[in-house]
């Protein structure tokens, strides 16, 4: 896996981590974690694209 | 007004007044390495702005560092004195050990350990240590992706265009505008926590009712406070920071500033306390990281995780040992 990807893809399972004890605050953690999640899929599709290139 | 609280205050300005020598360095390294401002310039810049901050914003992070952090009972003109001292202390020893720590979380864990020091654990308010230990971990992970978004954004809209010495005259003209918002949002969040030390003080010594309001006189102190730390100190680190980061382009430090700036301004409005330093470190990693990871310098990215997990536990192990000597004293 690209290390890019793999790095957002880890901030997003932290972020997501943090969701249940962010009381009051969750959605901020879990918006963050899918803003993560979008760019780990879109560093790991431009990565792919790089290598077929 | 008696003398002991007179000298709290005294330290607790002093302590915003160190937060705006070191971290200056942060809000206008990039305006001064791109040569935007001369380091004097950029340092009055920086200054103007995290004065007017108390203009924009209002006081809910004083309040949550005044109210959030400790049971009110237990807070004496001792335990703030003691929390100070464990801030400042911890300041000195990490900026000794070379590590990015965080004045913002150093006085958390200073007031926290004071405080267990005097009457145990059950003084401490989860519910607010929570909030902030949870935005401890977001908010340089939200200045990563709000820089990285915003280097993308701007690559999108301008990736046509092929002239880039018209192009990098604007963007270090919108320097001239990310740092100031940087300097805002850092004069809100950073001089918010003396106001909320100041304002615990006030009402630990009688001199306000719990629940009050942050006084204008408190709010104009910190901001000076701040502004002056800035002004008169700041432009000796600003040559080293400035330095450090020549690989960062005009439209690096735009991205950055704005991305750490935007989230200074809703952790501020939000009432959160949160770290300047670890915000646009967030902000520049992630404008690396819009290029390669490679071009990230993890060695900092490591030291700001390790100033993460030590600094609350080491300034609240100082504040502790400082609040039993303050207790074997009076």
């Amino acid at each position: 896996m690209d290390r890019r990807a793999a790095f957002f893809l880890a901030a997003a399972v932290v972020c997501a981590a943090l969701v249940p004890v962010s009381e009051g605050f969750a959605w901020v953690a879990a918006t963050v974690s899918a803003v993560y999640l979008v760019l780990a899929l879109g560093s790991w599709l431009d990565a792919r694209s790089h290598r077929r290139l | 007004m008696d003398f002991a609280v007179i000298f709290v205050i005294a330290v607790a300005l002093g302590f915003d007044y160190v937060n705006g020598f070191h971290d200056a360095a942060n809000s206008i390294a990039t305006v001064v390495s791109t040569r935007v401002l001369t380091p004097r310039i950029a340092v009055v810049w920086a200054a103007f702005f995290n004065f007017v901050a108390f203009l924009v914003f209002g006081t809910a992070v004083a309040s949550t560092i005044a109210n959030d952090v400790v049971v009110q009972s237990v807070l004496s003109i001792g335990v703030v004195f003691a929390g100070l001292i464990g801030a400042i202390a911890w300041d000195l020893i990490t900026f000794w050990l070379g590590l990015p720590t965080s004045s913002s979380h150093a006085l958390v864990g200073g007031i926290a350990g004071a405080a267990v020091a005097k009457a145990g654990f059950g003084v401490l308010i989860t519910e607010g240590l929570r909030k902030i230990g949870v935005f401890i971990v977001l908010s340089p992970l939200i200045g990563l992706a709000v820089g990285l978004l915003i280097t993308l954004a701007i690559y999108w809209v301008f990736h046509r265009n092929r002239n880039i010495e018209r192009l990098n005259r604007g963007f270090r003209r919108g320097q001239l505008v990310s740092a100031a918002a940087f300097s805002l949002g850092h004069g809100a969040n950073d001089a918010q926590k003396t106001m909320g030390v100041i304002l615990a003080l006030l009402i630990a010594s009688g001199h306000l009712a719990p629940g009050s309001d942050t006084p204008l006189w408190v709010v104009l102190s910190a901001h000076t406070a701040i502004a002056l730390g800035t002004l008169t100190g700041g432009w000796r680190i600003v040559k080293t920071m400035g330095s450090k980061i020549t690989r960062l382009q005009p439209v690096g430090g735009v991205a950055a500033e704005s991305g750490a700036a935007i989230t200074l301004f809703a952790t501020s409005i939000g009432g959160i306390p949160v770290s300047t330093t670890h915000t646009i470190t967030g902000g520049i990693v992630g404008v690396g990281a819009a290029r390669r990871l490679s071009a990230v310098r993890w060695g900092v990215a490591g030291r700001v995780v390790w100033a993460w997990v030590l600094t609350i536990p080491g300034a609240f192990a100082v504040a502790w040992l400082t609040m039993q000597a303050v207790d074997l004293l009076s």
